[in-house]
């Protein structure tokens, strides 16, 4: 009680040089405050960022590993074949790719994997297949296109007329053996996940359709087919294409196995739609086909898909069959930390390692923090700087009040205060001011942090934007262009479009491995920037809530005890070390 | 006035010696030297500090009188020999309550502090004792004042704004204030007018004869010497 009155009488009393003190502190305080917020606030969008919002994953197969698995197990068994193990040099093509071939998911595998999951998960599938047009059923194309599709206009308007003729889409651009040959010849792009005029995409659900990789859209007139078996046959088809072929809601069109010209499948146009972004219209430059182009998608169910026996399972089992269709299932997970779990779950309910489950979301998102995550790094550089700058101010001033005060430890020495209580005092003293300038701080940094960190943040992510433009512009891409095949794509599509793919090149072409497995292999960094490849430009989190809460406040409170503390140790080992009797010496 | 002081305290102090004069402090083969084998600056002295005396300590300078004065007060121990409070060897005792407790100093140079008023001073001392008081502290402070003759206005006035003699009565006032056994004045007369020395001398004489302290003064006057119960002479050091 005696130490705690005298050091409030003796705060009160040094008013000039407390308030000088309580400043500094209040300054060092906002500037922790600002750090700590921020560093609270990253952490907390890091973690709160996915946590509400539903996050959507799906499974691909990891291509390398694959491959390294194949080549194992045919050096293994090397009884078995024994062209393959006496020319080890050379990959065994074969079992590489009937290995990819396997890599193949099912849509049984698929669900099973949804029922494997511990945590609520729904999903969507879309499958898509090509199939080819008619004399009555053109795909939008233009000239340039066409031209530019193949390597000699002569071909293209060979292709042209023997697509008028009827002759069969074997012969067009988009055939097996004609990617095949792009690919080989210029070893590039251009081998198409899909063969045929049109993409024929069936869907599972509103929600698939609503992620369909040609962007959103709007029913212009008519509606969307139902997903039961009452409505089969019934697909939606894009304006332009209707307007191209001069159909309205109700005609019937016909089209036809690309592979097959005598199969022909008849579907009756429910709806037509106008896509509200056309992010991908011909994003695959002059290679892409007709197929690929976002007008010429039509829509149905599934359903719809199956009793016309082009879905996945029907065209997996079928060998001969070119017309592959692609499986694309996505997974719709509550929040990031269920995505968490539901990868764990599925990998404990069998999936090979060969798969992995991505979410093209939480990767979007991670990329997203990374001016949050600068600005985190940042704000953890200030805060060590400002403490230990301000440390050292508290230490020198405190040093230099101490010595002022000798005849005062003194005094109270020879009267007979313990040497601890003078020191508790000096210490107390000083934890009223440091206490009074962190509420004083916190004040004002909590009422600065909001403006500030969001200052800083939109600086970081400028920084951001301007490296990537810059990189962009290396590259001799605009930003918005999305690169060229090859490049970075989000490859959320990527397991079944370029494992079928590959399928399909090696099922077409048996005697020409060599040139084969190059296209094949060339082939797929172009399948993984398919359509809605595009990269956005990463929407960077460029707000955050760096409010302070409690949180802060008691961290702040704990640096400002501890930085008492050491500034106070000054102030301790001197009272320690005075010896009574130098009162004798100290007159006044 | 003065005579009758004195008659009474003559009386009184025939009566302690004889009754109750028991050892408050004593010296026992004290030696001491500032720096470890250094110049001994007091060679083993023996002396007996009873209750109810007032007893002057004099000798020429050099004497080694603050030396002895740092010893009894309890700021510094012996390098030889023992001092003892109460039979109780102050080397081993808790110093730090002897002297907020036992023993009231009044230091040459006051040792008051200047930022402080004279209450605050008075009161810090009787908190540091940790004694409790009857009476609010406040007002034992005021009749302290009023003891050594200063004007109770002066109980708000800082340190620093008063003179010297002022000064010296405050530090009086405060060593009394925890009514301490002992009472140790380093030349607490020095900055005093003649009139006002012989009220703090009758002061401490009623303390020693009525109260029964110990008070025991460092000082250079005779006259003082003179009216203490006992002399302690230092010799001054023969050592060279």
């Amino acid at each position: 009680m005696f130490v705690l009155n005298n050091a409030w009488k003796t705060v009160i009393r040094n008013k000039g040089r407390n308030i000088l003190i309580v400043l500094i502190v209040a300054i060092i305080a906002a500037a922790a405050t600002i750090g700590l917020a921020i560093r609270n606030a990253a952490g907390t969008a890091r973690e709160t960022g996915l946590a509400n919002t539903s996050v959507t994953a799906t499974i691909s197969v990891d291509r390398s590993k694959l491959m390294e698995q194949a080549r194992e197990a045919s050096s293994s068994s090397s009884s078995s074949d024994s062209s393959s193990s006496s020319t080890d040099a050379a990959p065994d093509f074969d079992s590489m790719r009937s290995a990819l071939d396997d890599s193949n998911l099912t849509l049984a595998d698929y669900q099973k994997y949804e029922k494997a999951s511990s945590v609520p998960v729904s999903s969507y599938y879309s499958e898509s297949t090509g199939v080819s047009g008619t004399d009555s059923f053109q795909p939008v194309e233009t000239s340039t296109a066409n031209a530019a599709n193949s390597s000699d206009s002569s071909s293209s308007s060979s292709d042209s007329s023997s697509e008028s003729s009827g002759s069969g889409s074997g012969s067009g651009q988009q055939g097996p053996g004609d990617g095949q040959g792009q690919g080989g010849q210029g070893g590039g792009p251009g081998n198409m996940m899909t063969s045929g005029d049109f993409t024929l995409t069936g869907f599972s659900s509103d929600t698939a359709i609503a992620n369909a990789s040609n962007g959103t859209f709007t029913m212009s007139s008519g509606e969307v087919f139902g997903y039961g078996e009452d409505d089969n046959g019934k697909v939606i088809i894009s304006k332009t294409l209707a307007d191209f072929n001069n159909l309205s809601v109700g005609d019937t069109i016909t089209v036809t196995n690309p592979s097959d010209t005598s199969l022909t499948y008849t579907l009756t146009i429910c709806g037509i739609y106008e896509n509200t972004t056309s992010s991908n219209t011909n994003a695959m430059g002059p290679m892409g086909g007709t197929s690929q182009d976002a007008d010429n998608a039509i829509y149905t169910s599934v359903s719809t898909l199956k009793s016309l026996g082009l879905d996945s399972d029907t065209t997996a089992n079928d060998d001969n069959d070119d017309t592959t269709t692609q499986l694309n299932y996505t997974y719709v997970l509550s929040s990031a930390d269920d995505y968490e779990t539901f990868a764990s779950d599925v990998k404990a309910a069998g999936l090979d390692d060969t798969y992995t489950v991505q979410s093209a979301d939480v990767e979007q998102y991670e990329s997203s923090l990374v001016p949050l995550d600068n600005l985190a790094k940042f704000a953890l550089t200030l805060l060590i700087v400002v403490l230990v700058v301000g440390a050292v101010v508290l230490v020198v001033l405190n040093l230099f009040n101490i010595r002022e005060r000798k005849y005062e430890v003194g005094v109270l020495t020879a009267i007979g205060v313990k040497k601890t209580k003078v020191a508790a005092q000096f210490v107390i003293e000083l934890l009223i001011v440091t206490m009074c300038g962190i509420a004083l701080g916190v004040a004002g940094g909590a009422v600065a942090s909001v403006p500030v960190s969001n200052q800083l943040l939109a600086s970081q992510v400028s920084a951001q934007e301007s490296e990537a433009s810059s990189q962009q512009q290396q590259f001799g891409r605009a930003a918005d262009m999305g690169g060229g095949p090859g490049s970075e794509q989000q490859s959320d599509s990527s397991s079944s479009d370029s494992s079928s793919s590959s399928s399909s090149d090696s099922s077409s072409t048996d005697s020409n491995s060599d040139s084969d497995s190059n296209a094949g292999n060339a082939a797929q960094p172009s399948q993984q920037g398919g359509p809605g490849g595009m990269r956005q430009a990463v929407d960077y989190v460029s707000e955050i809530n760096a409010t302070v809460n409690l949180a802060v406040v008691g961290q702040l409170i704990l640096i400002g005890l501890g930085l008492t503390l050491i500034s106070a140790l000054v102030g301790i080992v001197f009272v320690m070390r005075y010896e009574p009797l130098q009162i004798l010496a100290d007159r006044s | 006035m003065d005579t009758a002081v004195t008659a009474t305290a003559n009386t009184a102090s025939t009566t302690n010696t004889t009754t109750a004069a028991k050892p408050a402090l004593e010296l026992e083969h004290v030696s001491y030297s500032y720096t470890k084998g250094g110049k001994r600056v007091l060679i083993d002295k023996n002396y007996v500090f009873r209750t109810g005396r007032v007893i002057s300590i004099t000798g020429p300078s050099g004497a080694g009188k603050t030396t002895l004065l740092s010893l009894l007060s309890g700021l510094t121990t012996p390098t030889k020999g023992r001092v003892l409070h109460n039979g109780e060897d102050l080397a081993k005792a808790d110093r730090y309550r002897f002297r907020s407790h036992d023993i009231g100093v009044i230091f040459q140079s006051f040792n008051l502090l200047p930022a402080l008023t004279v209450a605050e001073n008075i009161i810090l001392s009787m908190d540091a004792s940790g004694k409790t008081f009857d009476q609010p502290k406040k007002e034992i402070a005021a009749e302290l004042i009023e003891k050594v003759r200063l004007q109770p206005e002066y109980l708000n006035e800082r340190i620093l704004h008063l003179s010297g003699g002022e000064q010296q009565r405050v530090a009086i006032a405060r060593a009394l204030s925890y009514d301490p056994q002992i009472i140790l004045a380093d030349e607490p007369t020095g900055n005093l007018d003649l009139a006002t020395q012989d009220d703090i001398m009758a002061i401490f004489k009623d303390l020693a004869h009525n109260e029964g302290k110990c008070v025991i003064i460092v000082t250079h006057s005779p006259e003082v010497a003179a009216q203490s119960d006992e002399v302690f002479q230092l010799a001054p050091l023969r050592e060279r």
